[in-house]
């Protein structure tokens, strides 16, 4: 039973190889198999999610894949992403069927997508350090012809240039982590590395691997400033990027959850970790506010929103990191499949008339009403008892609500309004600890909890949580500044995303004709 | 320095600015996607002929407005285009059949368009420059066209000046490896005029062939920058349109020359021999090679064969066996203007022009007899400001060609208003938290998984539900509402014998998920659906002050008829019924009507299914509107190729095949022949621009279509780019033109087919010579309709010629 989602990998490949092999006309049925594949993975995922709660974690493999070293681990993080994997594919096949009909190479897209979808679950389910990185690799190169799918643009060979460079990076350092840890714990099995480090059972230089594995996780997700080829990538069809940006770009995520407690015992590479996601978190942020285009603004707020969350796992916040992976993709699915709406929805922005902008006094006050909010509810879900990382990142997160309470605030607002801008930040307020709760309370025993903060992931915290205030109070107060000359000159550095990436084109020659 | 730049100013700059004029003048604009119209992409163009235009187009974009010799030969192959077709074509150009048939078949080479110095520095320096600068112009352009996507916008002074100040930060191109660019911009002027002075010295355009070739350059530089260049000329066109000025295309020129006058002085020592050649290449007059000349008249032969084709369905006996012109009294009674004596009609129904109510008016007619229709301009004749519910925004439903006359609003009571308003700005502020840096976390964790739903939602789809806003008012004095009430009825040919019900349909599209959502609408309303200019009409008609004062002007409503408000969705074929009318209908008209509607939308439906791709069953066609996945939901006006300007009677019971706009119009009605004028000037100027659009965005869709829906990205609200940015792009998707085996829209210039007397057209066309232009220099063909419904007469630069009716029978025969 627990090594059946192995058949679901099976299945999207026989259905790939299908697509591609033999001719596939317009109107062909065989084009809604990905679909329904993805639909069966995701009813298979529910159950392995009921045998979760029955059975508790489990590990299996199917015959003859056992033996080439193919094993599942069903546990609430493979589950979890599971379900959200399969279930965004489902959505997102089922689009590429439609919107792609009428391209000569319809078949052969979707059978990459399949392929892509079959890497994603190898990877988030792999019981075994070989399935792992058969996925990982799996993925990139089923990736690839979709980044190409027209591969007489440019700028899309640009991009897919770029891509291939980080991912050989991301493969190279997750090999050799994984023969490392194959080597070092004299097994390929991944619970049994985990019992290892459980016991105290641990290798020399164990921060070696983590730090291989903290490299692999960084590129994959994209942060800055290995991010160019992510915000470069519009030069593919709507779907991959709905897929990547759901699917893809948190394995990065996902491998350090999956090796939280090898992470958690090298706190030097995990206040790396903090610092590198918390600096694309903020510069991927500030720049996204800047993009006049939707899809650009969404590849940076992706780039934000990776960093946030491998701030969490720097912080060692692994069941919140999980969270953010689900509800991001979720989120970023439908924000790059629903993109054609930015038309009506710029519009729909303009119709009821001018925003009221909040003062300084506006601002401040709603940071205070925010904090107490945070507190009074924060209260009710036990703050007391948390550890001090969570706690900093709840005050993050009260920045940002703090930002809508500054415009309920606002003194031009009408009463009504503030009354229903205010209940949304309360709303926001109680969803976000009761999902936090959720994810603590459903991982509790999956994944450790952080453990209690050394001077370095002290001055960590310190360093972030007023970076992110200062963020906020700036994006509240926004108006009051944007005019002054230094702040147009910084937005045309943000607005090129600080040039990291023209540097990165310049020293892979981009602008050369040759290479068009 | 100074000095130079002054002497500049006084002996050439005039000069180049008129260069810079005409230039501006050679592009189309294009209007913000919120509310799209079509426009005729060669409306620079118009006063030449296609051949001299294309030649012109070859030099400044690289790109040919005519059909593809490939596809011509494959029509000369299988007979559709015939020897008479191509030996009237040849004639008009002392070409021959025999050229044309070998030239056909020869392939032609792509047009390469004359080098910018960004090409010439990227010859020169194996870097694509050109490239580089269009990608840098269009990071720039998006933030300073934006309308709303950015959460931190773009400062917006002057558009030259803002680029200056951005030029001047953006480290890019030095990065790039442009030495010394962010300085050299610096010290540029903040006037656009200044800028082009000084641009233009550095590259030798103030004097001799420079200032010869300075037209074409400046067009040829336009051109580079796509749609950017069309949306700036937009705001100018406008402005003129309502008598003021606007220079946002002049400030996109001084920049392209201030890159141009940059790129030059970093590279002037490897490409300055080349550029003086291209200067002087660029001097040359546009003059049409016969390359040029033979691909125009096979173009001409073309368009002669679907003319000839639109003749032989017109003269063709009815299907129920009636012929054109049988009198009144036997056959489909055209409306109200054929004489009292036949039984007065129970139901009459007014729709667009549009080529897609053609099928339905056809679908209802059959399911009918007793309902008669109506062909009119779906704004109905009233060009209204329009406020709608909840909104500060003033959209103009009417055609883009009038300044709206009247206001009008949305009769939303005022608390529901502020109600809906509140609703709204509490949605922004939960937007503006989700983009927000920081809070932007805060908004993933909270309402992350919600999106779940949404997204289960989305994908599962279903037919969207149509929407029954409140009705709108027109803000207008009682006597201005009779005069207007008066004109408009009269422009319908509709004055008498009015039925119990007349239904005013307007129509709309409704799609989801679709950048390009405004092109499916109705043009004459300004890109937004019909249903506000329906109801003001119906309302107008239905308000008993104005009809008291319509008697005193001769036109005696009975008091049983009700004017009733409708929108003909186009996706679906549903109509809408909008109930507004004081005094509701009768019960069984109403029953007859609402089944009559039924009947004829599955009847439409099953024939708009057969053109679209997997429509199996064309009951699914309904749930194609809300998918958000679905790129060709409908056809739109694809394929569109004749205006007719008749009454019904002569198009009855003929399958146009929704490629027709039909104008009613009884010229034996018409006093001083004010409705031709009318019709000539407006209908028909705006049936040319959307068909030009189709045919602009089918030849040429890298200058003249938006691209590929698939890599859309929408950029400030108002237009697409392709993928990670670079130019706008202007025009319609490639998926609304190409079902992805075969062009959806035959590129064929649109015949205008009215019936009037010849000599009443021709006065006309001579009052007005921009759409003389447009037949004169063959971007329409013009054909007049006789008594008995044919296509008796084609107008041939001035002259008229008969047809000969031997000629036409034996196309019918054919």
């Amino acid at each position: 039973m627990t090594g059946l989602p192995l058949l679901v990998p099976v299945a999207l490949i026989a259905i790939a190889f299908n697509l591609m092999l033999s001719p596939v006309a317009r109107d062909d049925m065989r084009l809604r198999l990905p679909e329904i594949a993805a639909l069966a993975a995701l009813g298979l995922a529910v159950l392995a999610g009921v045998d979760l709660v029955e059975h508790g974690p489990g590990h299996g493999t199917l015959p003859f894949l056992g033996a080439l070293g193919f094993a599942v681990m069903m546990d609430v993080v493979s589950v979890s992403l599971m379900m959200t994997v399969s279930f965004v594919g489902w959505v997102v096949l089922r689009f590429s069927r439609v919107a792609l009909d009428g391209e000569t190479r319809h078949a052969g897209f979707m059978a990459f997508m399949s392929l892509v979808l079959a890497g994603v679950i190898l990877l988030v389910t792999a019981g075994t350090l070989t399935q792992l990185v058969i996925g990982w690799i799996g993925i990139g190169v089923a990736l690839r012809p979709l980044l190409l799918f027209y591969h007489d643009r440019p700028r899309a060979q640009r991009a897919a240039k770029k891509k291939a460079f980080f991912s050989m990076i991301s493969v190279a350092a997750l090999t050799a982590a994984c023969l490392w840890m194959a080597s070092a714990f004299g097994t390929t099995e991944i619970a049994a590395i985990r019992a290892a480090i459980e016991i105290g059972d641990v290798p020399d230089h164990l921060w070696g691997i983590a730090l291989l594995l903290a490299v692999a996780a960084i590129v994959k997700s994209a942060l800055i400033p290995t991010h160019g080829w992510l915000t470069e990538v519009m030069e593919a069809p709507t779907p991959v990027s709905a897929l990547l940006h759901a699917g893809v770009v948190a394995s990065g995520g996902f491998l350090l959850i999956r090796f939280a407690d090898l992470m958690i015992a090298v706190p030097g590479v995990m206040a790396v970790l903090a610092l590198v996601g918390g600096f694309s978190a903020l510069i991927g942020a500030a720049v996204a506010l800047t993009q006049p285009s939707v899809k650009t603004a969404l590849a940076w707020s992706t780039c934000a929103q990776m960093g946030f969350m491998i701030l969490q796992c720097g912080l060692a916040l692994f069941p919140l990191a999980l969270l953010h992976i689900i509800a991001h993709a979720l989120y970023k699915a439908h924000a790059f499949l629903g993109s054609g709406s930015a038309v009506e929805a710029v519009n729909a922005i303009r119709r009821p008339g001018p925003v009221a902008v909040p003062d300084v006094r506006a601002v401040g006050r709603a940071f205070g009403l925010s904090l107490a909010i945070f507190v009074a509810v924060g209260l009710v879900f036990g703050i007391a008892s948390k550890a001090p990382q969570a706690v900093a990142l709840g005050a993050i997160l009260v920045f940002g609500v703090a930002y809508l309470m500054a415009q309920a605030l606002a003194d031009a607002a009408p009463r009504p309004l503030t009354r229903r801008t205010g209940a949304m930040a309360g709303a926001a307020t109680l969803a976000y600890f009761a999902f936090h709760a959720g994810a603590d309370w459903l991982t509790a025993g999956t994944l450790p909890p952080p453990p209690a903060p050394d001077g370095l992931a002290w001055a960590v915290m310190a360093l972030t949580v007023p970076s992110f205030a200062l963020a906020a109070f700036a994006q509240a107060t926004f108006p009051l500044w944007a005019d002054h000359p230094a702040a147009r000159g910084m937005r045309v550095h943000l607005m090129n995303g600080l040039y990291l990436n023209a540097l990165a084109d310049r020293f892979a020659g981009r602008w050369s004709s040759k290479e068009i | 320095m100074m000095s130079d730049v002054r002497t500049v100013y006084s002996d050439a700059l005039i000069d180049l600015l008129a260069a810079a004029e005409d230039a501006i003048r050679q592009i189309p604009p294009a209007f913000p996607l919120s509310a799209t119209v079509a426009v005729n992409p060669f409306l620079g163009q118009i006063g030449e002929d296609r051949a001299t235009a294309a030649a012109r187009l070859a030099r400044v974009a690289g790109i040919n407005p005519l059909r593809p010799r490939a596809e011509i030969a494959e029509l000369i192959e299988d007979g559709r285009i015939t020897d008479a077709d191509l030996a009237a074509a040849a004639a008009k150009d002392d070409l021959d059949v025999v050229t044309l048939r070998v030239a056909a078949r020869t392939p032609a080479a792509s047009p390469t368009p004359h080098p910018t110095v960004a090409a010439l520095a990227g010859a020169a320096t194996g870097n694509n420059w050109e490239a580089f600068v269009e990608e840098r112009f269009g990071q720039w352009a998006a933030a300073a066209f934006d309308e709303g996507q950015a959460l931190w916008p773009a400062p917006k002074g002057g558009l030259f000046s803002d680029w200056h100040a951005f030029a001047a930060h953006d480290l890019s191109s030095e990065i790039a490896g442009l030495r010394g660019f962010c300085a050299q911009v610096a010290t540029l002027p903040d006037c656009p005029r200044e800028a082009i002075g000084r641009a233009a010295a550095v590259l030798g355009l103030n004097e001799g062939d420079g200032l010869a070739a300075a037209p074409i350059y400046f067009h040829r530089l336009l051109m580079t920058m796509g749609g950017w260049s069309q949306v700036a000329r937009a705001r100018g066109w406008l402005a003129e349109r309502d008598g003021g000025r606007e220079d946002s295309a002049l400030a996109l020129l001084a920049i392209a020359l201030s890159w141009e006058a940059a790129l030059y002085t970093l590279f002037a020592d490897k490409i300055d021999a080349a550029w003086a050649a291209v200067r002087e290449q660029m001097a040359a007059p546009v003059e049409p090679t016969v390359v040029h000349r033979v691909e125009a008249a096979l173009q001409d032969a073309a368009d002669r064969s679907a003319e000839r084709r639109l003749a032989a369905r017109l003269a063709e006996t009815a299907e129920d066996g009636r012929a054109p012109g049988d009198g009144p009294g036997d056959g489909r009674a055209d409306g109200p203007g054929d004489g009292d004596d036949k039984a007065r009609p129970v139901i009459q129904a007014a729709f667009c022009i549009d080529v897609r109510s053609e099928v339905f008016r056809r679908a209802l007619e059959t399911t009918d007899e007793g309902i008669e229709t109506i062909g009119f301009a779906g704004f109905f004749g009233i060009a209204s400001a329009h406020r709608d519910t909840a909104s500060d925004i003033v959209e103009a439903r009417a055609p883009v060609l009038l300044n709206p006359g009247v206001e009008s609003t949305s009769a939303t009571p005022a608390e529901e208003d502020i109600a809906i308003r509140l609703r709204h700005r509490a949605v922004r502020a939960w937007g503006r938290f989700r983009q927000a840096a920081v809070s932007a976390f805060a908004f993933v964790e909270a309402a992350g998984p919600s999106y779940a739903i949404k997204l289960a939602k989305d994908a599962l789809g279903g037919a969207p539900e149509a929407a029954k806003p409140a009705a709108p008012v027109l803000d207008l004095p009682r006597e201005t509402r009779a005069e207007m009430a008066a004109a408009i009825l009269g422009a319908m040919s509709l004055t008498r014998g009015f039925a119990k019900i007349v239904l005013i349909a307007g129509h709309g599209s409704t799609v989801r998920n679709a950048p390009h959502a405004s092109a499916l609408q109705c043009g004459a309303c300004g890109g937004h659906a019909g249903d506000v200019s329906a109801r003001l009409l119906a309302g107008l008609l239905n308000d008993t002050a104005v009809r008291e004062d319509l008697v005193a002007k001769g036109i005696e409503i009975p008091a049983d008829t009700v004017f009733l408000a409708g929108l003909h969705d186009t996706v679906s074929d549903r109509v809408t019924l909008y109930e507004d009318a004081p005094t509701a209908p009768s019960g069984a008209a109403m029953t007859r009507l609402r089944d009559a509607l039924a009947a004829a939308g599955r009847l439409a439906r099953a024939e708009r299914a057969r053109l679209l791709p997997r429509a199996d069953n064309p009951e699914s066609l309904p749930r194609r509107g809300g998918d958000w996945s679905e790129v060709r939901a409908e056809w739109g006006l694809a394929g569109c190729a004749a205006f007719i300007a008749a009454p019904r009677r002569r198009t009855a019971g003929r399958d146009l095949g929704g490629r027709s706009f039909l104008h009613s119009y009884d010229w034996r009605a018409d006093d001083g022949f004010g409705v031709l004028e009318l019709i000539i000037t407006a209908p028909v100027v705006v049936a040319s621009w959307i068909a030009l659009q189709y045919h602009g965005s089918t030849v040429a869709p890298e200058a003249f279509g938006a691209g590929n829906k698939l890599l859309h990205n929408v950029t400030g609200g108002i237009g697409v780019v392709e993928g990670n940015g670079g130019n706008l792009r202007a025009g319609l998707p490639w998926q609304s033109v190409h079902d992805g085996e075969a062009a959806r829209h035959e590129p064929v210039r649109l015949a205008v087919v009215i019936e009037a007397p010849t000599v009443e057209i021709s006065r006309i066309l001579d009052k007005y010579d921009s759409v003389r232009n447009l037949f004169d220099n063959g971007w329409l063909s013009l054909h007049a309709m006789d008594d008995s419904g044919r296509m008796a007469h084609r107008y041939d630069r001035g002259r008229w010629i008969e047809v000969d009716p031997a000629a036409l029978g034996a196309a019918i025969a054919a």
